[in-house]
């Protein structure tokens, strides 16, 4: 038991830090104010992310055959949670969820067309579970894609399909059988390229991001754009599901916006004498942030340290989750509160704290403790894979 | 980064649990309970048979030497079972400062009793409003052959049993910190019946006079042994309540289980069941900052700031999940011949030693402003 990064894992964080200070150019900066391309997908974005592809960040935890370096869980998560601390929108759900399945379920005409580009910092991917009627309950997603000789006919429509607008695929899940016996059984995969015909999409403003809702109006598709068996898609789905949360909860995010806010309230003078750090009020906020982030930062390394050992235990995985997104939602909150008023002052307006980050995390946040699993779900994974509780009616 | 627990490590712990749980069959508990003071020597005597009171002993003193981290495995276990010893006072506060603090001398003197099951030691960290033994009110002076101490320390556990007492006093311009013998003259022990249910005592000294060997250290090194024993004091209360905790919450898993209402097991509700799933993620969450501060002791890094979080975090989690037990559990919790009392009696003790929630995360709050103000200068 030894709780502290060793001096290679430092290291690397190191490392990385440095190399993503270079990545984050003026003009990225710039361009990410551009509500279109807060999310990337903008010419800058493009070719910072060909140039970590060209500098051999992208697809560090692949195996050597694909061209990664097979780097640890722990070293995995270390780059994660610098680029994520970064502010660059890199596409995790590409590199680290999909690929890999893509990888080692696509023909081999696609993954050399999709993991070679991904690597080379030329592709991204959108996911496409979600529908209007299919959120929580996934299982029970209604577009379908029938067989049509070598092609298959896809009708349907996806709803918070991220990244879309700019995506070179939708990583699709429809349904292939409608007689299942059991919902999930008839669910298969596809890769659609966002440029066929029979594809749109329209924007969905949010609280926070822009996302989009993508229709699929018969789009002929070749099979060889199919990702596994037929009718074998829930699995794809659902292991992939740990990997996508490590990507979401990182510390260094979260620390930082901790840190920025603790410098800017000794900086900061109170309205009756002194500094805004020294007001209790102040520091009771700053110390239940603090007590709380802690746990963040010792989830994180125990889920990859668990992760490079074998499987991941469900009800730790579901607890990180629960954990972490709560929290999340809570240091938003406790963090605005130090900054009161200003607090509200959006990026760019004149008095935005921080560059107005916490103003427009907060938004982002809302989604935290529903999506990728709600919460609730969560909840029941632990009572029963935790506590050995039977499943709630 | 490594969360291996190794096998060494385990097997103490295996051990730990089968002793703990053949001594604290609930007949053995209550026939403890009607005693003058709850400490059941007989498991006391087992644990030291076993090595494991010497978990954190050099093996020159007859302790096995595995280390804090171990020590800190022993405590969850005890809070597992809620078994009465004296687990944090003796071997930690006591025998983990004489180990790191005290002279060759005393060491030998001391350390090889306390593993053996022969001597024990207990300590007194705490005043009224003062959880803090490095700032004491009570007072030392310097006297022919030693020191005289006055004062008065609070809730100290196996005050008339222990042969001496590890405390510290303030002479006005250093800390002392002393050994002192219960039994020696200027020393009244007031019984104090405590949320445990235990009888500890008040200690109230007036001017009692301690020979120079019973004194550990002085000055630095004094204020030092006292950063160290509440530091340790606090992380292996987290321990403690880490083991605590998860029984309390298994025991209401399981009670909801089975209890039907409307026809059906109470579990099967998500408002119960999701009641527990938090109590789930808080005892993980107290397990992981627990962990970290005891690795830390354990490696010998400062640990300061990481036991002030296991110890806020101690405090709300025995609050909550106690709480949330007790309710699940309807009427039965609170019922004395069901083991679930016992439990939230040891949660708020712990809870309440050596620093609540609330005071310790002023003191973060406050230790985050110094940060950060000499950081922005």
């Amino acid at each position: 038991m030894n709780i502290e990064l060793t001096a290679q894992q430092k290291a690397l964080q190191l490392e990385v830090r440095e190399y993503m200070k270079t990545v984050m150019t003026p003009e990225l900066l710039e361009e990410i104010k551009i509500p279109e391309f807060k999310e990337g997908g903008g010419p800058e974005f493009r070719k910072q992310y060909a140039r970590m592809g060209a500098d051999g960040w992208i697809g560090l935890s692949w195996s050597k055959e694909l061209g990664g370096k097979e780097l640890s869980h722990v070293e995995q998560y270390i780059f994660t949670d610098e680029v994520v601390r970064s502010g660059f929108a890199y596409p995790f759900l590409t590199t680290e969820s999909t690929t890999p399945v893509i990888a080692a379920n696509a023909n081999a005409e696609i993954r050399e067309e999709v993991v070679g580009g991904v690597k080379q910092g030329k592709v991204v991917i959108a996911i496409g579970y979600s529908e209007p009627n299919a959120g929580t309950d996934l299982a029970s997603l209604t577009t379908k894609a029938e067989r049509d000789g070598d092609n298959w006919v896809i009708n349907g429509q996806k709803m918070w399909t991220s990244l879309a607008n700019y995506a070179d695929y939708v990583w699709l899940a429809a349904r292939t059988d409608p007689d299942a016996t059991k919902k999930h059984k008839g669910l298969t995969m596809f890769l659609v390229p966002t440029n066929i015909e029979g594809f749109s999409l329209t924007p969905v403003n949010t609280l926070g991001v822009r996302t989009n809702a993508t229709y699929y109006s018969d789009v002929r598709l070749p099979d060889k754009y199919r990702v596994g068996e037929v009718n074998a898609g829930w699995k794809l789905i659902t292991g992939q599901l740990n990997i996508e949360r490590l990507s979401l909860f990182t510390h260094g995010q979260v620390d930082s916006l901790y840190q920025g806010v603790c410098e800017w309230a000794a900086e900061t003078a109170a309205p009756k004498g002194g500094t805004l750090i020294e007001q209790p009020w102040v520091q009771h906020n700053l110390a239940t942030v603090k007590s709380g982030l802690e746990v963040v930062k010792l989830i994180c390394w125990k889920q990859v340290w668990a992760m490079d050992q074998g499987p991941l235990n469900m009800a730790d995985a579901s607890v990180a989750k629960v954990y972490s997104s709560e929290f999340f939602v809570e240091l938003y909150r406790l963090l605005l509160e130090v900054m009161g008023q200003a607090g509200t002052i959006a990026t760019d307006s004149p008095g935005a704290v921080l560059k107005g980050k916490l103003e427009f995390r907060w938004r982002v946040g809302a989604v935290l403790t529903f999506g990728g699993g709600a919460n609730e779900v969560q909840r029941d994974i632990i009572a029963m894979a935790g506590l050995w509780m039977p499943r709630t009616r | 980064m490594d969360f291996t627990i190794s096998e060494e490590q385990q097997s103490a712990q295996q051990l730990a649990q089968q002793i703990l749980s053949d001594f604290t069959e609930v007949d053995k508990l209550k026939a403890i309970e009607q005693q003058q003071e709850s400490f059941d020597a007989g498991l006391w005597q087992a644990l030291a048979k076993a090595g494991l009171l010497g978990l954190d002993i050099a093996e020159d003193q007859g302790g096995i030497g595995l280390g804090f981290y171990s020590l800190t495995t022993l405590c969850e276990e005890v809070g597992r079972t809620v078994a009465p010893v004296p687990i944090i006072p003796v071997l930690v506060s006591a025998a983990g400062t004489l180990r790191r603090f005290a002279s060759d001398t005393q060491r030998d003197q001391w350390l090889p009793g306390i593993a053996s099951g022969t001597t024990l030691i207990s300590a007194a960290l705490e005043e009224y409003n003062n959880d803090d033994p490095t700032t004491p009110a009570c007072s030392a002076q310097k006297m022919e052959g030693g020191y005289s101490i006055s004062g008065t320390k609070i809730c100290v556990s196996e005050a008339t049993s222990a042969t001496r007492i590890l405390l510290s006093a303030h002479t006005g311009d250093e800390l002392v910190v002393a050994l002192v013998d219960p039994r020696a003259a200027g020393v009244t022990l007031n019984p104090q019946l405590v949320s445990t249910g235990e009888s500890r005592h008040e200690l109230v000294m007036a001017k009692v006079q301690v020979p120079t060997e019973d004194i550990i250290a002085i000055g630095s090194e004094a204020l030092a042994a006292m950063d160290w024993a509440h530091t340790a004091a606090r992380t292996a209360l987290a321990s403690m309540a880490v083991g605590l905790c998860d029984k309390m919450m298994r025991i209401t898993g399981q009670y909801t289980s089975e209890r039907e209402q409307f026809g059906r097991p109470i579990a099967t509700f998500q408002a119960v069941s999701h009641r527990l799933a938090d109590c789930f993620i808080d005892v993980e969450c107290l397990r992981l900052v627990t962990q970290q501060a005891s690795s830390l002791i354990n490696e010998g890094h400062p640990a300061k700031s990481a036991a002030q979080i296991a110890k806020i975090w101690c405090g709300n989690v025995t609050h909550r999940v106690s709480q949330a037990s007790q309710h699940c559990h309807g009427g039965t919790g609170v019922d004395r011949d069901y083991p679930l009392f016992r439990y939230c009696q040891w949660a708020r003790q712990i809870e309440l030693t050596a620093g609540s929630s609330a005071q310790l995360s002023g003191e973060l709050g406050q230790a985050i402003c110094a940060e950060y103000l000499s950081k922005v200068g």
